[in-house]
Order: structure tokens, then C-alpha cells, then sequence
């Protein structure tokens, strides 16, 4: 516990009841010429990765904050909530 | 299900659920609907909750899931190793730690018994809208129809967007929360903060928690857990160039952290947005056939030292419950019906409190403050009290200490403090 714990293995202790369709779609043609990608680094769950030069994004493990909906200048996450009780499943809050 | 309520709430969250309970208890039919799996399960907070706007509306709130009463106040100013911090330290504590799950869960428990009929596992797509006029919920295929509806869906207010009764979020009107909880047992949270028994520690941290950017840190102490978070205001967290993670592990293992965090493990990472900017207010909470409250419409606090969100939520959604009731009465669910809900919140605190601090947001954004001032104040009691030979005379010490901060700087950013909060 005297290291920091990666992120993935921080996320190992929530609960999700991941859903087959994503709620969030994220089209990375906008990512392209974005010069900011504020999303890598403030996507708390860091469903927002970079691969050589293009965004790959991972609905999974979302904690459903909402903050790339609001960071991104290119408009390119189109956000909902997941459906049925599906998604993340917080236990303390 | 019968196709007709008098009022749905949407969100069973502090203030959809304080909304329900307050109508079912006045013999309203209501429908609460909630998108998680079970209630509580996409609510999260800081921690703290002021207790007495709750107490006047739930008579029986000693029985709410309450975790720990806090009597240790602590604000700290972090500037690399060392921090300045102010304790203080009262029996009679005023608010409580909860884990919000639990306390949502509770309060939709007390709506049910009322009389409330709750749903889960339901995401309302849309409001239904007729001339203009709330007309119920669509849900799927389906719609749900009542007198009117009360929207407390949180900060994310997709439903209000939709139905363009509120602007998308803009950066610089929100923060970013972000939690871990760790798992500590209660004897050595007790040992560690020195607290009794059902007593709690609520500890804000400034400065280098943040790489100085303007935001803070906040731990609370839970009976057998700690919440510990980061809040950065959203606009200038671009700026950061680690994963926001990186900085809250950080501070878990900071110096002055590390001790008291011994041993404790991770048992869950939480993340949530904060309306900061007065501006995410909306000028009229309601509309033809609809009510909102809550996050939703931009009720919360932040006035640095301390949050305040889940009384301002409960609070507004039991005025609103109020303003139906007045509205139902008169048989009137038009705007014109329902102004009466925006005459409570002006007359009530919650309001009242919102505008008084509508200049805070404005200091909490200011990056001089979390960056030069905890070096300042660090390095002044660095001269003060860690001397070899020459003791400095207070103004010795400031002058040394302030360093490129002109005088006039100072005297006007004091001012500014001492007048936004």
C-alpha cells in the first residue's frame, strides 16, 4: 500500500453491471486534430486512451460523472445515462 | 401500474426522495422513479451532511444510516512538506458523515413507507411535453402521466437539455470530484484522529493536494472507513498533465497523510461532478407542469472550508413538494401555479445562502491562492517557528516569506477573501 496503485487495479474494487450496448458513443474522427484530449487525463476511470495518434474509448468502466461530456471542445462524446439499471454500481457513495 | 400520478419525481436521490416523502405524507399518488439498480447505487458525495434543514424534515433522521457525528473540524493549508492547519474541535456536532448509498436508500425507504411508489432500474428518456407543458415522463416506449413532475436528476440534467429548459455545463461552472473509500477499522480511526466513539474528523486540504490548481482535498472519517477526495474545478484541470488517479494515490500516500492511512485498503473509487458556478443556478427552477430541484438546479456550496449539497437537495425538493401542493390546491400547475416554489426558496436558506457566496466561485477559481498562498503562509511559519539564532519580528517574517506578492496584492486579496466568504 506504500506505492500508488494503478488506476486498473483501483477500479478492481468497484461493481458494474456492464451493459451490451454503450451509453456513451465516441466518435474519434473529431479526436483527430484535437490538440487538448483533456479526456485522457480527467476521465477519473480512464476510459479515454490514447493509441498512437487516435482516442480509443471503453464504455466498461465508467463511473458516469459526466466530465467528458463537458471537456470535450470537439463535441465528439455523445453521453447518456446506461438503461435498465445497468452500469456502475456504487455500494458506499 | 395506473397510467396517472399527481406527481412523478425523477431521481431518487436527497431531493427526489425528500420531494416524494413529503407528497406521499400530504396523500399525494406518487411515482418515484430511480435509474440504478437499487436506490443509493449512483449517488456519491464528499461525505458530510448538516443535519438540522434534514431534522425538520425527517422527524425521525436519529434513525438515518449516520455513520459519524463530526466534532473535529481541520482546515490545512499543503505546501510541499509541511502544512498550516487550523483544528477546531466542538461536542455538539451540527452535521454528520454518511456514505450517501446508504442515506438515499434511507430517505426513499421513508418515501415508500409514506406511500411513495418506487421503481428502480428505470431511466426516464424524456419529458413529455404538450404546448410547452410537462405532461409526464417517456420511458422506453411508454409514457407515465401526472399533474406535474419534479426533476431531480442530478447534475448531468440530460431531461432539462432535452426539453431546452437548461444549457449544457460549460468547464468553468463545475468541478470534478473524484473519492477513494478506504477500509480502516473504527479503533484505529478512533486512535489515529483522536475521536470517541460515533465521533468524526471532517479535514479540507488546500494547495499542493492540487498541484496548486484550484480545487482542494477532503477526508472524513466514516465508522470503519475514510473517504478521501480530490475536487478540481474542471477548467483548469486541463492543465494537469498526470491522470487525475495519480494525484488522488498521491495524497493518499503524502507524508502527512500516511500515518493516519496506514493499512487501510481500497474499497471503492467514486467520481462525480459539483456545480460550483452560481451561473449553473437556473434563473426559474420551474416551468409549465414542472419543478426541479437538487443538483439539477444547481443547489450546492462550495465555500472552500466546507460542501454543502445533500441539505440544499433535500431542502429544495421538500419545497417543491410544497409548491405542488399549493399548486394542486389552487388547481393550477401552470408557471404561473408553481412561482410559488421559486418565493420559498428565495424566502428559504437555501437560497438565501446560494446568493449570499455567489462571488466565492470567482476565489475558489483563483490559482495565486492555491499555488502562492500555502507557500507563503508555509514559509512565514517556517521563519516563525523553526529558527537557529535570530528570532524575526512578525513583519520581518511576512516580508521574507511573501516574496514576489506585493503588499497591495496582499492587502487586496485579503480583502477579497474576507469579502467572499
Amino acid at each position: 500500500m506504500n506505492k500508488p496503485i494503478r488506476l486498473e487495479d483501483i477500479l478492481l474494487n468497484n461493481v458494474w453491471d456492464v451493459d451490451y450496448e454503450p451509453h456513451i458513443k465516441v466518435d474519434s474522427e473529431k479526436c483527430v486534430n484535437c490538440d487538448v484530449k483533456s479526456c485522457i487525463n480527467l476521465c477519473p476511470a480512464g476510459c479515454f486512451t490514447l493509441l498512437g495518434a487516435k482516442i480509443v474509448f471503453s464504455y466498461e468502466g465508467c463511473l458516469e460523472c459526466g466530465t467528458c461530456r463537458i471537456i470535450c471542445p470537439r463535441n465528439a462524446v455523445q453521453w447518456d445515462y446506461p438503461v435498465s439499471g445497468k452500469g456502475i454500481h456504487y455500494r458506499f457513495g | 401500474m395506473s397510467r396517472h400520478f399527481d406527481a412523478i419525481v425523477v431521481g431518487a436521490g436527497p431531493a427526489g426522495s425528500t420531494a416524494a416523502y413529503t407528497l406521499a405524507k400530504k396523500g399525494f399518488k406518487v411515482l418515484l422513479l430511480e435509474r440504478g439498480r437499487v436506490v443509493g447505487s449512483k449517488n456519491i458525495f464528499g461525505g458530510r451532511v448538516y443535519s438540522r434543514p434534514l431534522e425538520e424534515i425527517y422527524p425521525n433522521l436519529k434513525e438515518a444510516p449516520i455513520q459519524r457525528w463530526v466534532v473535529k473540524e481541520r482546515l490545512s493549508l499543503i505546501h510541499v512538506e509541511s502544512n498550516i492547519s487550523l483544528d477546531y474541535e466542538c461536542r455538539d456536532g451540527r452535521s454528520f458523515i454518511c456514505y450517501l448509498s446508504e442515506l438515499a436508500s434511507w430517505m426513499a425507504k421513508q418515501a415508500e413507507d409514506a406511500g411513495s411508489t418506487v421503481v428502480t432500474e428505470i431511466t426516464v428518456d424524456s419529458l413529455v411535453q404538450k404546448n410547452g407543458f410537462v405532461k409526464g415522463v417517456k420511458v422506453g416506449d411508454e409514457v407515465v402521466e401526472a399533474d406535474a413532475v419534479i426533476d431531480c436528476e442530478g447534475v448531468n440534467r440530460l431531461l432539462l437539455e432535452k426539453a431546452g429548459l437548461a444549457e449544457e455545463l460549460r468547464t468553468d461552472q463545475v468541478a470534478l470530484g473524484v473519492k477513494e473509500t478506504l477500509k480502516l477499522g473504527s479503533a484505529e480511526i478512533e486512535s489515529r484522529f483522536g475521536l470517541g466513539e460515533k465521533e468524526g474528523l471532517s479535514w479540507i486540504m488546500l494547495g499542493d493536494v492540487t498541484e496548486g490548481l484550484p480545487g482542494g482535498a477532503f477526508l472524513y472519517t466514516n465508522s470503519a472507513a475514510i473517504s478521501l477526495g480530490l475536487v478540481l474545478m474542471l477548467n483548469t484541470a486541463k492543465a494537469l498533465n498526470e491522470h487525475v488517479s495519480r494525484l488522488l494515490e498521491r495524497l493518499r500516500l503524502s507524508p502527512f497523510l500516511s500515518r493516519y492511512l496506514k493499512d487501510s485498503s481500497i474499497v471503492e473509487y467514486s467520481a462525480h461532478l459539483i456545480p460550483e458556478a452560481s451561473s449553473v443556478m437556473l434563473s426559474r427552477p420551474y416551468s409549465d407542469g414542472l419543478l426541479v430541484a437538487g443538483d439539477a438546479a444547481g443547489y450546492l456550496l462550495n465555500l472552500g472550508y466546507t460542501y454543502r449539497g445533500v441539505d440544499f437537495a433535500a431542502y429544495s425538493g421538500y419545497l417543491a413538494a410544497q409548491a405542488f401542493e399549493k399548486a394542486h390546491a389552487q388547481g393550477d400547475f401552470s408557471k404561473k401555479g408553481l412561482e410559488c416554489y421559486g418565493k420559498m426558496l428565495k424566502e428559504s436558506f437555501v437560497l438565501k445562502q446560494m446568493l449570499k457566496f455567489k462571488g466565492i466561485h470567482n476565489l475558489l477559481n483563483d490559482r495565486t491562492l492555491f499555488s502562492e498562498y500555502p507557500r507563503m503562509l508555509s514559509n512565514l511559519a517556517r521563519e516563525l517557528f523553526s529558527f537557529d539564532y535570530e528570532t524575526p519580528t512578525l513583519i520581518e517574517a511576512l516580508k521574507r516569506s511573501k516574496k514576489n506578492i506585493s503588499w497591495l496584492k496582499l492587502l487586496l486579496d485579503g480583502f477579497k477573501v474576507i469579502r467572499s466568504i
